[in-house]
Order: C-alpha cells, then sequence, then structure tokens
C-alpha cells in the first residue's frame, strides 16, 4: 500500500465519497459474513452510484470493487470447502486447515488495509494498493 | 500491464507459498480432532443405546450372545477388521432388525434371529450392518439428518429427551441413502464371499422379507426401511457370481437350534 500524488487534490466531498466506498466494503463484509458474494455486491452498488463522480472517487471506488471482487472466489472455495465438511461431503484435513488460516490471514491484512485506506483517503491522500493500484489506473480513466 | 502481471503472481505466490508452508502443521493433532469426534460418537451411541433399552433390555443369555458373537468374529476376522473395535449387542425385541450405531456399536434384536432360517441368513445381515460402520454410513447419516450442532447438543448432553428419541427412531426405522445401502449390500456380499459364506443366503432372506412384508409390516422394520428389495436380491445375486469362495459352516445344527430356542423364549419388556 503507498499514499501517491493523484492528478488534483480532490476536494472535501470527494475524500469523503472515496473514503465511505472503503467503508462500505467494511460494513457489507461485518454484515455479509458468511457470504463472500455480500460484499462484492455492496461495493458494486456503490461503485454503480458513483460512475460518473469526480475521478478520485470513482478510482477508489474501482479499487474497493476488484479487491472485493479478487478475493470473492478465494473466500468462496473457503466456505463451499467448510460447508462440505460441514454436511459430510468432504473430511477434516490438514490441507483444509491451512487453506482456512491463509484465507483469514488474507481477508485480515485486506480488512486492516481498507481500515487505513479509509481514513487516509478521507484526508485527501491517494492510496494505491499493491497490484489492485495498478489495475485501477489501467481499468479507470480520468 | 507488465507490472499488474507481475504484482498479480507475487500476490498469488505469497498465497499460495502461505497455504503450502501453513500445510506442513499436523491440524488433526492439534485440534485433537479425532478425539473429540471419538468422544462425541462415544457418548452419542450410549445416548441412543440408552433409548434403545428402553424397548427391550439387552439379553442376558451368555451362550446367545457368545453364539452371535461367533458368526460376527468369522466376518470380521476374515475381513481384516479387528475383532475387539465393534461392539455387538443383543437386544430382546420381536422387532426385525439390525443396527449400526455411532462408535462401532452393533445392535441385533432378538426378532431377526427368530426370523432367520439359518446362521448365514443372519451372517448377511450383520455383513451388511457391519458394512455400514465400516464405511462410516451412521455418522454420515446422522450429520445430514439431524445436522452437526445438534447432535453436537445431543453428545454434550444439552439436548432434550424429545430429540434423542427421534435421533434413535431415524437410526432405527429408516434406510441409508440409496447409494449406501447399495454399497452395504455390496459389502455384505464381499464380507460373506471372504468368510466362506454364500452370499445366497442374504439374498434368500431379503426375498423371504419382500415377500411377506405385505403381511405383517409393523415387525419388519429392517426390511420396511430399506426400499426396492427385490431389485437389491437381484443385485446381489449378480454380485455373488463374481465373487469366488469355499464354504465354510458357521455353526452347526445343534447350535444354532440352541440359539433359536433360547432367544425364543425371551419376551420384550418395554419400560
Amino acid at each position: 500500500m503507498s499514499s501517491r500524488s493523484f492528478s488534483y487534490f480532490p476536494p472535501e466531498h470527494e475524500a469523503e465519497r472515496a473514503s465511505n466506498s472503503y467503508l462500505m466494503s467494511l460494513v457489507v463484509i461485518m454484515v455479509g459474513l458468511p457470504l463472500p458474494i455480500v460484499n462484492v455486491i455492496g461495493s458494486g452498488i456503490y461503485f454503480l452510484a458513483n460512475r460518473k463522480s469526480a475521478y478520485f472517487v470513482r478510482w477508489h471506488c474501482a479499487q474497493a470493487l476488484l479487491a472485493q471482487a479478487i478475493t470473492l472466489p478465494v473466500n468462496a472455495a473457503g466456505l463451499y470447502w467448510t460447508l462440505a465438511i460441514v454436511f459430510d461431503r468432504a473430511s477434516f484435513s490438514d490441507n483444509y486447515a491451512a487453506y482456512l488460516i491463509t484465507v483469514i490471514l488474507f481477508n485480515l491484512i485486506e480488512f486492516i488495509a481498507t481500515m487505513v485506506a479509509a481514513v487516509r483517503t478521507r484526508k485527501g491522500h491517494h492510496v494505491s494498493w499493491w497490484f489492485f493500484g495498478p489495475l485501477t489506473d489501467a481499468l479507470v480513466r480520468g | 500491464m507488465p507490472k499488474i502481471l507481475s504484482q498479480f503472481l507475487v500476490l498469488a505466490g505469497l498465497f499460495f507459498g502461505t497455504w503450502f508452508l501453513l500445510r506442513t502443521v499436523d491440524y488433526r493433532s492439534l485440534f485433537r480432532v479425532d478425539e473429540v469426534t471419538n468422544e462425541a460418537e462415544q457418548k452419542l451411541s450410549e445416548l441412543i443405546l440408552d433409548q434403545m433399552k428402553k424397548d427391550g433390555d439387552e439379553c442376558t443369555s451368555d451362550s446367545a450372545l457368545a453364539l452371535v458373537e461367533l458368526i460376527r468374529q468369522r466376518l470380521c476376522l476374515a475381513n481384516g477388521i479387528a475383532d475387539s473395535s465393534i461392539t455387538l449387542h443383543l437386544l430382546v425385541h420381536d422387532e426385525i432388525n439390525a443396527i449400526a450405531l455411532p462408535d462401532r456399536q452393533l445392535v441385533v434384536y432378538t426378532g431377526i434371529i427368530k426370523y432367520s432360517n439359518s446362521p448365514e441368513e443372519l451372517a448377511g445381515v450383520l455383513a451388511h450392518e457391519i458394512t455400514h460402520i465400516q464405511h462410516g454410513h451412521v455418522m454420515k447419516k446422522l450429520k445430514r439428518e439431524v445436522g452437526v450442532s445438534m447432535l453436537g447438543a445431543l453428545a454434550g448432553g444439552d439436548a432434550g429427551g424429545d430429540i434423542a428419541r427421534q435421533t434413535t427412531r431415524l437410526l432405527t426405522s429408516s434406510a441409508f441413502d440409496r447409494e449406501m445401502e447399495s454399497d452395504a449390500d455390496y459389502g455384505a456380499v464381499q464380507m460373506m464371499a471372504k468368510a466362506g459364506i454364500d452370499p445366497i443366503h442374504f439374498a434368500d432372506l431379503l426375498f423371504r422379507f419382500s415377500q411377506e412384508k405385505g403381511n405383517i409390516p409393523k415387525r419388519f422394520e429392517w426390511i420396511s426401511s430399506h426400499p426396492n428389495t427385490q431389485e437389491r436380491c437381484a443385485k446381489i445375486l449378480k454380485l455373488r457370481k463374481q465373487e469366488a469362495y469355499t464354504i465354510k459352516p458357521i455353526l452347526d445344527k445343534a447350535r444354532w437350534e440352541y440359539l433359536k430356542k433360547v432367544v425364543g423364549a425371551m419376551k420384550t419388556e418395554r419400560k
């Protein structure tokens, strides 16, 4: 995660809406657990609602949405595996436990990064994440 | 674009690398998975057995139990199953039934001994139930139909008597799913063949059941809960042809008649 200079310094209302995109994904994660699709839907709706907003807002909505979308298959696989064990279609294994711990670890890192991004974006800083930042740069045009 | 790709690869590498490293830990021992599962199964089976004993006492005749044990041992030893790994309970009950319980417990009602025409027929039923035990069908069925949380509550003593009764009823009066029943039939044929018992006796018993169950359905729990009996008989006969075996008698006529006489004199006492 890095703070980079943006093409312009966002005004107060843009910083607030950009920050809200991260807050939205945090709130929806808490509401939607354990279903991994809920936070993607939440971030998607927020992105669509802001698709005609200023570049700074759109950029951060897109970064938040991409982060959620890319973690979706990883989380969905974890949930599917857990349900398979609960309903006895699969058995508990070291492989499963290791996968679940890895998923929880990566989700925790993402959760913390999202919180930090929400705070810093609110102050008008441009926060770009590893991989998701360059991907957003490539997809969202100013 | 190359930057996105390289960063994606690093991220994916980190994910799979972490997963790979964490796989080296023995989580089953760390979380005592096997120990906890065994304890829960043990408590569950005690609970179900207590419920079953309300409908029929444990048989007090050591000689009758020893003769049924002989058949079970013959099947187990011939199939590489540790003799002490399955516990047999003989309950005095007129219902024609035999039930596999959690924690590798096998319950045989005296009703099925009375109904069997030979020790080989009884061996067929035992082989079928032992296969359910060997393939872990009992816990699979309970998890699917009762639910993991409810089973946990039962094993922990937090569930009410009604739940315990319903769980017992589920095990005693309904079959496993079609796939598990076919699996148990196939296992029974193989088990009987390895023990030198002709699987035709198992098919004979099922066929007789299917012919008679219309007349006295209430007593025929074991068969009324096992669907498509004639289809199963045909399948058993087909599987039998694939097995090579040398027939060795299980119990001689005198001992079988003695067993039938002893269990025939027992009467069900409901509590």
